[in-house]
């Protein structure tokens, strides 16, 4: 996460800069799924039979899993609310609930990597999955880091800082937004 | 040596060479685990270039300022340390200030550049005779491959410089939105062009700047060095987008509303939309062809169901909006200099301004024409043969704006209006002969010959190289406070455009007569000898003029004529602070009340500072 320069604190009203900044990002993060899903859905039309007859995944499980994953940003969204309401214990422990909660997101999906029936260099599709997954993981992993961060920040200073969380907790909601469109792509659709 | 340790390029480098060591040893140790021989050279290269890209980044300190807000510590800790060495030695360090940072990119480009430029000299030395000469055909493809690629990272960095030193101060900041996110974008830069250097001496590759598979998942290690050295360029462009455009947003003086700020700040942002956005495409793309080499993915391996269309579409997706990041700033630096040499307004202001994002948009649609001969659907030719001749719309919309502003006007032929002149020719030879290429038919006929090689030089010098001559003429008094040499400058724009005319003007005609791009030989018995000399000799001519702009900012930076404030009488805001600009360029922030180019309209004011109670009318 970035912060200002104290020094230049002279900006065009209207949303943060620091706002403005991450919408801005997350939309060219959407342009990194884009390519992804653009991968997955135009060779799933040029192939006859997809995916391959022998594939099978854990959709309960998965399921599972995107619903924890959808409760840590309703975690996450309570931390936001504690940090405009200045609660810093409440914000605190939302927080570390947000990580725990992307942490056994990230546990379940990599017991799924080791116990799927195909590797990423057996087909086309085990390489759309598994790189598909593994960027949407990599993304949980950064989100993993920045809420650290923003908990590390918030329990050593005693000056909270909503804004920072706000825009931390948007990260959050945009990974877990991707992960719905991953899981109706390779679970649901198919 | 004290200082020389204390250099954030020598810790970096120290840094990286340690990441790179220990990632190396960590593949080798797991292979060794799985009983597997210790060295592989594709995946320990592979993490090695991003274990060494971390330490790099540990080194200069690019991380050690978010580490020590996580940890609560004080801000300026680094800038106390800092302030004890030398001032040179800020721009071989991690420094937050947006014109140290446009310095640094426009040196690296110019350095990259050197090393770029003589590899493609060297390919036209070759085709001076057919047969095996000089260079053997591995070299020769290596050469043409290393010289594209690198030519486009030195393109992307060097637009980075202008727009990071002037979209401040045009827009009256006093620094970009994210200085520190900005540092760390420039500091992403070095590692990617070593890994593009490199390349060339670790096996080079053979396919081109464009990397199709399956030739790219076969090409020796040279390949997997450019692909993630252009990954980690990437990164840097997308990070810099989002950082000018929270800056275009947020940052802008009071009263400067969208329809008051120059044209180059227009053109940033285009630029800038595209740059955060597209390039995650070709990130992707590269690194699935890395993925496909180091551990055998199968996404374009057709025996695995995989796709090979499917690379160019999403290598495209993002290449074709790619020559408009590359032009979009240059065009922005004509229209800059264009009205202040004329001294009239700028024609059609507003119009000028929209073509950019207009640009941007239009360009968005278009990669398909790229594969015409690619075997994609037939249906989709026509649509992708419309929307291509559309983008001529809003580039033909500054042409004529340009030549209207011109018409009539008071010229001025200084250097830096000399090389817009020439800028603006060449730029309209590149757009022309691109709407030839658009039609399907003609495409079809002279794919992948030398008039592709010519049409897309043309647009290069005409958006970029030929403006950003005339931006550092125009720019040098500012960023420096010395002027260039007038003489010298003339001497290097005369032998630049003549340069021009040579090596490329050959090169249309060889490319209508058939002759093949990226290919060793060619067939004597054609007429393509003599075209080729002269196309060499062109390419002598551009290198030697280069020279002449290399003396002329040794010679001037120490030694120039003193500038003065507003040397060009210029009315954008950057013209209106000291030359060089203080730290942090306005003391107290304008406040704007028109757009810049009222010249010589009674009364027309575009901006008051109240530190000096200047303004900038009547002029």
């Amino acid at each position: 996460m970035n912060v200002v320069h104290s020094a230049h604190t002279d900006e065009t009203p209207g949303l943060s800069r620091l706002y403005v900044g991450m919408l801005l990002f997350l939309l060219s993060e959407s342009f990194l799924f884009g390519n992804l899903f653009w991968t997955y859905y135009y060779l799933k039309a040029k192939t006859p039979v997809w995916p391959p007859q022998d594939v099978v995944l854990e959709l309960p499980l998965i399921a599972l899993n995107t619903a924890i994953l959808l409760l840590s940003s309703v975690t996450m969204q309570m931390a936001v609310n504690s940090a405009q309401r200045e609660n810093r214990r409440a914000t605190v422990r939302a927080m570390i609930l947000t990580m725990l909660l992307g942490g056994v997101f990230l546990f379940i999906k990599g017991w799924e990597w080791m116990h799927v029936d195909f590797q990423p260099w057996d087909h086309a599709y085990g390489s759309v999955f598994f790189t598909l997954t593994g960027f949407h993981g990599l993304h949980v992993l950064a989100g993993l880091i920045l809420v650290a961060g923003l908990t590390i920040r918030t329990i050593r200073v005693p000056e909270i800082l909503p804004l920072h969380i706000e825009v931390g907790g948007l990260y959050w909601h945009f990974v877990d937004l991707v992960w719905i469109f991953v899981f109706t792509s390779l679970y649901i659709i198919r | 040596m004290r200082v020389f340790f204390a250099l954030g390029l020598v810790r970096a480098i120290i840094g990286g060479l340690i990441g790179a060591g220990i990632g190396m040893g960590l593949v080798a140790a797991i292979r060794l685990a799985a009983g597997l021989p210790a060295w592989n050279p594709a995946p320990a290269t592979m993490v090695g270039t991003f274990t060494g890209l971390l330490g790099f980044l540990i080194g200069v300190g690019a991380l050690s300022g978010w580490l020590r807000w996580v940890g609560g510590g004080k801000e300026d800790e680094q800038d106390a340390r800092k302030s004890r060495l030398p001032d040179w030695t800020r721009y071989f360090s991690f420094d937050t200030n947006h014109k140290v940072i446009g310095i640094q990119y426009m040196v690296t480009s110019l350095i990259f550049m050197f090393f770029a430029g003589p590899l493609g000299i060297a390919d036209r030395v070759k085709n001076m005779a057919p047969g095996p000469w000089v260079l053997d055909p591995g070299t020769y493809n290596s050469a043409i491959s290393v010289h594209g690629i690198t030519m486009l990272a030195v393109t992307l960095i060097g637009i980075s410089g202008m727009m990071n030193y002037l979209l401040p101060l045009m827009i009256g900041a006093r620094d970009m939105a994210f200085p520190r996110l900005n540092a760390f974008s420039y500091w992403v830069i070095p590692p990617a062009g070593i890994l593009l250097v490199l390349s060339f001496f670790v096996g080079g590759h053979d396919t081109g700047w464009t990397a199709y598979p399956p030739l790219s998942v076969k090409a020796p290690l040279g390949m997997q060095f450019m692909l993630l050295g252009f990954y980690i360029a990437g990164l840097s462009s997308i990070l810099g987008g989002v950082n000018l455009i929270t800056t275009i947003f947020k940052m802008r003086a009071p009263g400067m509303g969208f329809f008051r700020m120059p044209v180059f700040v227009w053109s940033t942002l285009a630029t800038a939309f595209l740059q955060m956005t597209f390039t995650q495409f070709v990130g992707m793309a590269f690194l699935m062809v890395a993925l496909e080499r180091v551990l055998g993915f199968g996404f374009f391996a057709p025996e695995k169901g995989g796709n090979v269309i499917l690379y160019q579409h999403l290598f495209w997706f993002y290449s074709h909006p790619a020559v408009y990041i590359f032009v979009i700033p240059g065009l922005g630096v004509i229209s800059e200099i264009v009205p202040v040499f004329s001294r009239k307004p700028l024609f059609g202001y507003k119009a000028v301004a929209i073509s950019s994002p207009g640009i941007a948009l239009g360009g968005s649609f278009v990669w398909g024409h790229h594969m015409f001969a690619a075997g994609i659907e037939d249906w989709l030719r026509i649509p992708f043969m419309f929307t291509t001749l559309l983008v001529a719309v809003p580039t033909g919309v500054k042409v004529f704006g340009w030549l209207s502003t011109m018409w009539l006007g008071k010229l001025r032929l200084a250097t830096p209006f000399l090389f817009v002149l020439t800028a603006i020719v060449v730029f309209v030879v590149g757009g022309l002969t691109g709407v030839v290429q658009g039609i399907v038919p003609a495409d079809l006929h002279i794919t992948d010959t030398y008039w592709i090689v010519a049409h897309f030089h043309s647009t290069l010098f005409g958006g970029f190289v030929f403006p950003m001559m005339a931006a550092i003429y125009y720019w040098f008094p500012k960023v420096t406070g010395r002027m260039l040499r007038e003489s010298l400058g003339k001497i290097h724009w005369a032998l630049m455009s003549l340069g021009f005319l040579l090596l490329y003007g050959p090169m249309f005609v060889v490319g209508l007569l058939g002759m093949r791009r990226r290919i060793y030989d060619f067939d004597p018995s054609q007429p393509f000898q003599s075209w080729n000399i002269a196309s060499a000799i062109g390419s002598g001519l551009v290198a030697i003029s280069m020279l002449f702009l290399v003396a002329n900012i040794l010679l001037s930076v120490r030694r120039g004529a003193l500038a003065p404030d507003n040397p060009w009488r210029s009315r954008t805001l950057e013209w209106q602070v000291a030359s060089p600009p203080p730290e942090d360029n306005f003391e107290e922030l304008p406040q704007v009340h028109d757009d810049p180019y009222g010249y010589g309209v009674a009364g027309s004011v575009h901006a008051v500072l109240p530190e000096t109670g200047g303004h900038t009318g009547n002029r």
